[in-house]
């Protein structure tokens, strides 16, 4: 089972740093991608009021961003019977992006989970609505319980912390 | 059920955001605001097929010896300039570098450079994204004719690997020496061929004079290591000291992932650069990306002033310092803007009896570029001032130098570049 996960790690990240274009996904197809603002964020914390969830803010410009994204794909792939409860926010408010953005998400199997990202230009008030007192160091995970409280924390986080928060350990 | 401060410690408790109504009214506001917007966005969208300025993520200007104030920015994979004689009031029509188009990394801290000698030459390095994630080329290019014409763009770092190579600082001395430091990724890249771990990149320094160097004899830098374990994405910050010497200042890995500033001056007489000083002590532990890199400019007594960014256990904001003695002792930080506005990526420079720092802030609807001054030393500083809005998101911003007088340059994407004397 860890080889196979293995296996499956350095394929997700040679799909997506080995680039060359025919190894790459050509049309992700992203089912659930959709602007971060405040109703979608107001919306997205009423939908999950009473459980618990984890909310994970990446970057293209990020390598920490893309182990953290794996652990959680190493993860979902060891629980397949459980869809993980993790939101995705992309921090890159840029429209030039939108196709490598897609591209992530296809290689790290999130074309069904819930992404947003931040639309051009607005990645400091996407931010600050999202949380004032962060200042943009990625990757940036909220921890967010039943009572819909958020528990920030910079920087890659521990796999077992992962674990043990979605899987209510 | 599971108690969260269980399993962590460093969390910070952020409030639930209320919830707000929805109206009829609202509704059709957003309808009409939404028609606006799509105009706007066409309009814009129209702009920026013809490689307007404000379409740039980012900008870099510069003063040349002649006076004329450049600005430089990347549209559609090529590199775009403009220039003002009456120090940014008016620029002329912008001009496409004669340089073919690669891809050329512009956005957040990773940017192109431009530097001048005092013979009209006109030196260019960027970062040029390679094939792989994560990998790219330092370039480089020089005009000996005032940017009339280009060198075809060379590689800078001599490895021949797809490796990180980016976040390229240059400067260029009046004879046209050329130095050229950047993020490289080189021996993290050999150590994960090894299977070994690495921790985070390194920094090396080319050095080249290219004024007699063309298309068929193309200049050769040198590539010579500084140090090992810096962070992967904060730009780095360098000058020259009262001997000509390079004093730079870059975001370090310590002991378990500590990102704190480190400072090395490349003193003449060292054959190999000694160990860099330690100069923040905020205690940042972060395995990630802080994206805030700092900023250092040397005075005439050879004073070192610096500015950076923390969010440690022990600091957290904008910090500034000084040292008279290259780094080794400092004088205490003093904390810089407001926290709690977000205060972030400063810039400074001293200037005569000057010194200037700038910053952003953002208060949830706007940014504002701020500035304060001190006229002794750095001892003190006057109120911290707004000197421009934005309303579109924003850029760093930078302090460059003309003469006795010091300028602010800001780029504010979709709302056009500010440039203003302080």
């Amino acid at each position: 089972m860890i080889k196979l996960t293995s296996i499956c790690l350095a394929l997700a990240f040679c799909l997506m740093s080995c680039n060359g274009a025919q190894t790459q996904v050509d049309d992700p197809k992203i089912f659930t991608l959709q602007p971060f603002n405040q109703n979608a964020f107001i919306a997205l914390k009423q939908q999950k009021l009473g459980v618990r969830w984890l909310m994970v803010v990446w970057s293209l410009d990020c390598p920490a961003c893309f182990k953290e994204l794996a652990l959680i794909q190493k993860l979902q792939k060891a629980t397949p019977n459980t869809a993980l409860n993790v939101i995705y926010i992309n921090a890159d408010d840029n429209i030039d992006v939108a196709f490598e953005r897609k591209q992530v998400l296809a290689v790290y199997g999130m074309q069904n989970v819930e992404n947003f990202y931040f639309t051009d230009g607005q990645a400091d008030r996407s931010r600050y609505l999202l949380d004032p007192n962060w200042y943009g160091e990625l990757p940036r995970s909220y921890f967010v319980d039943e009572k819909g409280v958020f528990h920030g924390k910079s920087g890659l986080l521990d796999e077992v912390l992962i674990s043990n928060w979605l899987l209510d350990k | 059920m599971m108690n969260f401060k269980k399993y962590i410690n460093l969390i910070t408790v952020v409030s639930v955001i209320a919830w707000l109504p929805t109206s009829q009214a609202m509704i059709a506001g957003h309808d009409h605001q939404a028609m606006m917007a799509k105009q706007e966005k066409a309009t814009f969208d129209n702009k920026c097929k013809n490689a307007a300025i404000e379409c740039a993520k980012t900008v870099t200007s510069a003063f040349a010896p002649n006076g004329d104030l450049w600005r430089l920015w990347v549209s559609n994979e090529r590199l775009i300039a403009q220039i003002s004689q009456d120090n940014g009031e008016t620029f002329s029509k912008y001009k496409v570098l004669a340089i073919p188009a690669e891809k050329i990394s512009a956005r957040n801290e990773n940017r192109p450079k431009i530097a001048f000698d005092n013979t009209g030459g006109v030196y260019l390095s960027w970062a040029m994204a390679r094939e792989k994630k994560y990998t790219a080329d330092v370039r480089f290019s020089y005009s000996h004719d005032y940017g009339k014409s280009f060198t075809k763009p060379i590689t800078v770092n001599n490895d021949k690997l797809l490796a990180g190579h980016s976040f390229n600082e240059m400067l260029v001395s009046d004879k046209g020496d050329v130095s050229i430091v950047w993020l490289d990724g080189r021996i993290a890249h050999q150590l994960r061929k090894q299977g070994k771990k690495s921790k985070g990149s390194a920094i090396f320094l080319a050095r080249a004079n290219v004024k007699s160097t063309n298309n068929n004899n193309p200049a050769i830098f040198t590539n010579q290591l500084l140090a090992n374990d810096t962070c992967v994405c904060c730009r780095i910050a360098m000058d020259f000291n009262q001997q000509g010497e390079l004093a730079i200042l870059w975001r370090h890995i310590y002991g378990d992932n500590i990102r704190e500033f480190a400072l090395l001056t490349l003193n003449q007489n060292e054959d190999k650069p000694k160990q860099p000083y330690q100069v923040s002590y905020d205690h940042w532990k972060i395995n990630g990306c802080p994206h805030q890199g700092g900023a250092i400019s040397v005075d005439e007594q050879d004073r070192y002033h610096m500015v950076w960014f923390n969010q440690g256990d022990v600091g957290k904001g904008i910090f500034y310092a000084s040292s008279g003695d290259q780094g080794k002792t400092l004088t205490k930080p003093i904390s810089v803007g407001d926290l709690s506005s977000q205060a972030s990526h400063p810039h400074l420079n001293k200037n005569n009896d000057k010194i200037d720092i700038v910053w952003t802030q953002f208060n949830g609807m706007e940014h504002h570029l701020m500035h304060q001054r001190s006229f002794d030393n750095g001892k003190t500083f006057s109120q911290a001032a707004i000197l421009a809005k934005a309303k579109n998101g924003s850029d760093r911003p930078f302090i460059i130098k003309k003469g006795n007088v010091s300028y602010v340059s800001w780029q504010r994407p979709k709302q056009g570049h500010w440039i203003k004397a302080l």
